[in-house]
């Protein structure tokens, strides 16, 4: 009985350098995968959605002027800077578009009571705590987590919002602080180096007395 | 020189070029269509860094972002309006919400426009400058920063109105500098910004009353730089004076 000899084909012989590129290539691959596509810039950052009625922050705290206080009142006072009521809105709309179909679910809501279902866009872990106040009135502008709003026709997520984001101005909030009367200002700065902001800051920063806490249970109370 | 290169091509790269050549085509395209779908994933992930979208955020990993709770602002189906927040039970006072003092709350006493300011309100330098603050946030859109009825809002409103947009009418802002603003007392302006007065809306719920009296002290403030005596001024010889004919106009 004569058993046939087996040659492995030529091209086994490529299984070896296969191994060594594929086994160095693909864990690099994985690495950006989750490096670049886990991180809150592919899955938070750029969040749009769409609100019942178009407001334009672009029009009204942008062309307008309208202090971000006019309407988020509670901002300077409260951990939650409330979205307006929807009497807020009809101090001016009662004259100003009162035939407008856009604005047709604001007089619904003016007229039945029930609230405006807006869509929140800048939405932190419930494990998180966050007070606006605590910044607001101590020189951290609107502007430094929600990017010029002044500018935006349709509002969206500007800033990660992580925690490694929120850590990086507590423990360097030179660049980050400015006068308190300025921080609803949110052009404030765009014509100043880095080096200017600093120096302005850490005068604030002493007048305010801001030490920044990076401790655990700062916000994980 | 070249020879070497020659040499090391023949030598190396020829036999695995070979080698490449005896490769069953399965195998082949296996490669070649694994290696285009890993093209892919890098395409989405360049895709969702750099636009806006309107789908809900992606959380890998959900841990305890959401809890069971409800937070300010937040829906609850259980209820008819939908809100989790609950409004005031009609005809209840919250806590500390009991307006009882006619003065402070309501800019009355006696019956009769307060002349003066609640007890509880000094009038010094930092009630003026908190004033001011909120009178530009809540005042100046309207009445202007200035206070003559001038604000952004209404130079918008009169473009609309002379576009004929939407319906909108306009009753222009009022003038806080003409005589009939200047002649009420404090407690007057105050019952306006606290309850509105004709198409002005009614501040209350926006504005606390601390605050409200703070504006209605920047107000008078306001009136009287519009209008000051120069004796009033410590170096009034020193700066610089409107002519009548400028000064006489609104």
């Amino acid at each position: 009985m004569t058993r046939q000899r087996f040659t492995f084909p030529r091209w086994t012989n490529l299984v070896l350098p296969f191994m060594i590129v594929a086994g160095t290539t693909a864990p690099l691959y994985f690495a950006i995968v989750v490096a670049y596509g886990f991180s809150p810039q592919a899955t938070d950052v750029g969040y749009m959605p769409e609100q019942p009625i178009p407001f334009s922050h672009k029009v009204h705290a942008g062309e307008l002027g309208i202090d971000c206080r006019y309407c988020h009142n509670t901002v300077e006072e409260t951990q939650h800077a409330a979205i307006p009521p929807t009497q807020t809105c009809m101090n001016c709309h009662a004259q100003i578009h009162p035939e407008s179909t856009k604005l047709q679910p604001l007089f619904e809501s003016y007229e039945t009571g029930m609230p405006i279902e807006w869509v929140r866009v800048h939405d932190l872990p419930q494990y998180s705590y966050f007070d606006h106040s605590a910044h607001v009135t101590r020189g951290v502008s609107c502007v430094e987590c929600h990017g010029r709003v002044d500018t935006m026709e349709v509002v969206y997520q500007h800033e990660t919002l992580s925690m490694g984001w929120c850590l990086e101005c507590h423990r360097n909030p030179d660049p980050h602080v400015r006068n308190p009367d300025l921080v609803t200002q949110l052009e404030w700065g765009i014509d100043m180096s880095d080096a200017e902001k600093i120096a302005n800051s850490i005068n604030w920063r002493e007048i305010n007395n801001l030490n920044p806490s990076q401790d655990c249970s700062t916000c994980h109370r | 020189m070249g020879n070497l290169v020659k040499q090391i091509i023949d030598d190396l790269l020829k036999p695995v070029l070979a080698d490449f050549k005896t490769l069953p085509l399965w195998i082949t395209w296996t490669l070649i269509v694994i290696t285009c779908a890993a093209t892919i994933p890098l395409a989405l992930i360049f895709r969702a860094r750099t636009s806006f979208s309107d789908k809900p955020r992606i959380h890998f990993i959900q841990n305890m972002d959401n809890q069971p709770k409800f937070v300010s602002q937040e829906a609850n189906a259980l209820f008819l309006d939908g809100r989790a927040m609950r409004p005031r039970v009609e005809g209840t006072i919250a806590r500390s919400g009991m307006a009882g003092d006619t003065h402070l709350f309501m800019g009355v006493v006696d019956g009769d426009w307060a002349a003066t300011y609640p007890s509880s309100i000094t009038v010094d330098h930092d009630l003026l400058l908190r004033g001011q603050g909120r009178f530009n946030i809540y005042c100046s859109p309207c009445h202007g920063a200035g206070g003559f009825g001038d604000g952004l809002v209404h130079h918008r409103a009169n473009q609309l109105v002379e576009t004929g947009v939407n319906g909108t009418s306009w009753v222009a802002p009022k003038n806080l500098h003409e005589e009939v603003v200047k002649r009420q007392a404090v407690g007057q302006l105050f019952n306006s910004i606290t309850n509105g007065v004709r198409t002005m809306a009614a501040y209350r719920s926006q504005i606390s009353t601390e605050d409200r009296w703070a504006i209605v002290a920047y107000m008078k403030a306001l009136q009287l730089s519009q209008d000051a005596d120069p004796s009033m001024v410590s170096n009034a010889e020193t700066l610089p004076r409107k002519t009548t004919s400028e000064g006489s106009k609104e």
